[in-house]
């Protein structure tokens, strides 16, 4: 069986259920992008797939079922990039990319030199190149948020959980992010799913939409296919009254636009 | 630290000259090898274990005040040792009872811990809290029956710490634990590294988050109960040195941890010599750890101040 699927997950904080029986899936070498308002479940969604929260359902990912393993086999088949990441103590960018080597690695090991190599790329590749030494703490929180990208990608997982990697980052970022996300994705037919803040990013940079009210699943939407009659009815549950528009950049190229209708009663 | 060691090993009541030790007169040699050699021997490797454990709190804890006494076990120890004290007789005896009880407070702090199965770092310093207070009652307690010509006063003695009482016989198995625990924690450094991040970060790194961080807790406190079994209380040292050696470094590699072990060592070393060659009579060396401590991690955020 191929693909990610996600049935029945039912999770929350205490007695406060947050996601009530929410179901999903997707196919290989996609990005899903998560919208919702504020409170709807979005970041629940994404820390009860990658096994932090405790959570009812289950998570299929190509034919296993991610509850069943251990934190190590968790963490060789998914990664996760939290809105802001823990990292409290004086480390180098690079020690931090290294420290996605640890599914990898046994208990005791040491990073091998290729492993250096490679975390180096990936600082490279998300445009740290410079700052390999440079200590995390002192980097803004948009390229903190860069280094911790740069560990996920080393970590060679088939599904990245990505919770609002966007909000921290500026404009050109954002694109760069995501686009490079996606050809990671694309290279070898794996997944992600990403939560975001900015509709017009996840419009033009996601595969499939995932839309989340109140903890619900109510529509995928497809933006490269969907009319946008359809897509608007969506996203209207999210963000009220809308409209979608096309426009072409100077360059020919299409994007979607979203535009508010006007002010709407909270 | 080199020359630390090989001062301590020739300060002291009694002279040593290094061509009478090298021409075998017995009296020198018996001092040397029963009195100052162990004595040096327990300020290096305990203070290099402090240094180091106060790195392993700090960081497992995240956060910079942390030191051993968060899970209780210097309470535990001085309770233990008060049991010593009041019921056994000889100094072997108090130093197994103050490991004892450094042992049981801690294991009881983690025991507690572990009800709570999310093994949060909070549910740890809470029983931690817990477990101190019940083994300060136990300390109250003891001291009120003690006797307060000798008892108490080797009680208050022993809580203010020592190197004083250290003799060979006793410091083998103690030094070989101590070793074997530090050995542990530097092959575990790249996974202390890990629980620094935080708790749901560190699992979807594949971090069991629980069991590895009570292991590391545990291996840690035990190499702080084995010292301060043999020594007493030592302040300071434990804090103090993991924060100089970063202030150093600048990371937190293994080599920082290394660091933060040579500074426990070299303070305790230098605090150990004051301790027997200022006054008269033998001092405390609890109050040279912060005399010295204090001054030295003031001047290194000077330092680290004015470059930036």
């Amino acid at each position: 069986m191929s693909g990610f699927q996600a049935k029945g997950i039912c999770a929350g904080y205490g007695a406060k259920r947050v996601i009530d029986g929410l179901s999903l899936s997707m196919e290989s070498g996609r990005v899903m992008g998560i919208l919702g308002a504020n409170g709807s479940g979005k970041t629940t969604l994404i820390k009860s797939i990658c096994g932090i929260l405790r959570h009812e359902g289950e998570c299929m990912l190509e034919g296993v079922t991610l509850e069943k393993l251990s934190a190590r086999q968790l963490a060789q088949k998914c990664s996760y990039i939290p809105q802001r990441s823990g990292i409290s103590i004086d480390l180098s960018a690079l020690d931090v990319v290294l420290m996605g080597f640890n599914p990898q690695l046994k208990l005791l090991a040491h990073p091998s030199a290729a492993m250096k190599k490679q975390a180096l790329e990936a600082l490279e590749m998300v445009g740290l190149g410079d700052r390999t030494q440079e200590n995390y703490l002192n980097l803004s929180e948009g390229q903190k948020q860069l280094c911790i990208l740069a560990r996920t990608l080393v970590a060679d997982s088939r599904l990245l959980l990505l919770d609002e990697p966007e909000s921290a980052l500026d404009f050109r970022f954002r694109y760069r992010m995501l686009s490079t996300i996606r050809d990671w994705v694309q290279s070898d037919g794996r997944f992600a799913l990403v939560t975001l803040h900015d509709p017009m990013l996840a419009l033009n940079g996601c595969d499939d939409l995932l839309i989340l009210k109140d903890g619900r699943n109510i529509g995928v939407l497809h933006p490269g296919t969907d009319s946008f009659e359809k897509m608007e009815e969506l996203l209207c549950a999210v963000y009220g009254r809308v409209s979608l528009v096309s426009c072409a950049d100077r360059t020919g190229r299409r994007h979607i636009v979203m535009l508010k209708e006007g002010e709407d009663a909270l | 630290m080199i020359a630390l060691t090989v001062f301590g090993l020739f300060v002291g009541k009694y002279p040593l000259m290094l061509e009478k030790l090298l021409a075998g007169d017995e009296m020198q040699l018996r001092v040397f090898l029963t009195l100052r050699l162990s004595r040096v021997l327990v300020g290096l490797v305990g203070g290099f274990a402090l240094g180091v454990s106060g790195f392993v709190y700090q960081t497992v804890f995240r956060n910079p005040l942390a030191s051993p006494d968060i899970i209780g076990v210097s309470s535990g120890a001085s309770a233990g040792a008060a049991a010593g004290i009041l019921f056994l007789s000889g100094a072997a005896a108090v130093t197994a009872s103050a490991f004892a009880g450094a042992v049981a407070a801690v294991l009881m702090a983690l025991a507690l811990a572990s009800l709570d199965r999310s093994g949060r770092n909070s549910s740890i310093v809470l029983s931690g809290i817990a477990v101190h207070s019940l083994a300060q009652t136990a300390l109250m307690c003891l001291k009120l029956t003690a006797d307060p010509e000798r008892e108490l006063a080797s009680i208050e003695y022993w809580i203010m710490g020592s190197l004083n009482g250290v003799s060979s016989y006793a410091i083998g198995g103690n030094l070989a634990l101590c070793i074997a625990c530090l050995a542990a924690l530097f092959l575990l450094h790249r996974q202390i590294i890990l629980l620094s991040a935080e708790e749901g970060e560190a699992r979807t790194l594949g971090v069991s988050v629980g069991r590895l961080r009570l292991t590391v807790l545990l291996i840690a406190t035990l190499t702080v109960a084995d010292v301060v079994s043999l020594t007493g209380l030592i302040s300071f040292a434990g804090l103090l040195a993991p924060h100089g050696a970063r202030l150093l470094t600048k990371d937190n590699r293994i080599g920082t941890m290394a660091l933060s072990g040579i500074l426990g060592a070299v303070i305790l070393l230098a605090a150990d010599i004051l301790a027997r060659s200022v006054a008269g009579t033998e001092l405390p060396v609890s109050i040279f750890t912060s005399l010295i401590g204090a001054p030295f991690l003031i001047s290194l955020i000077m330092k680290g101040r004015r470059r930036a």
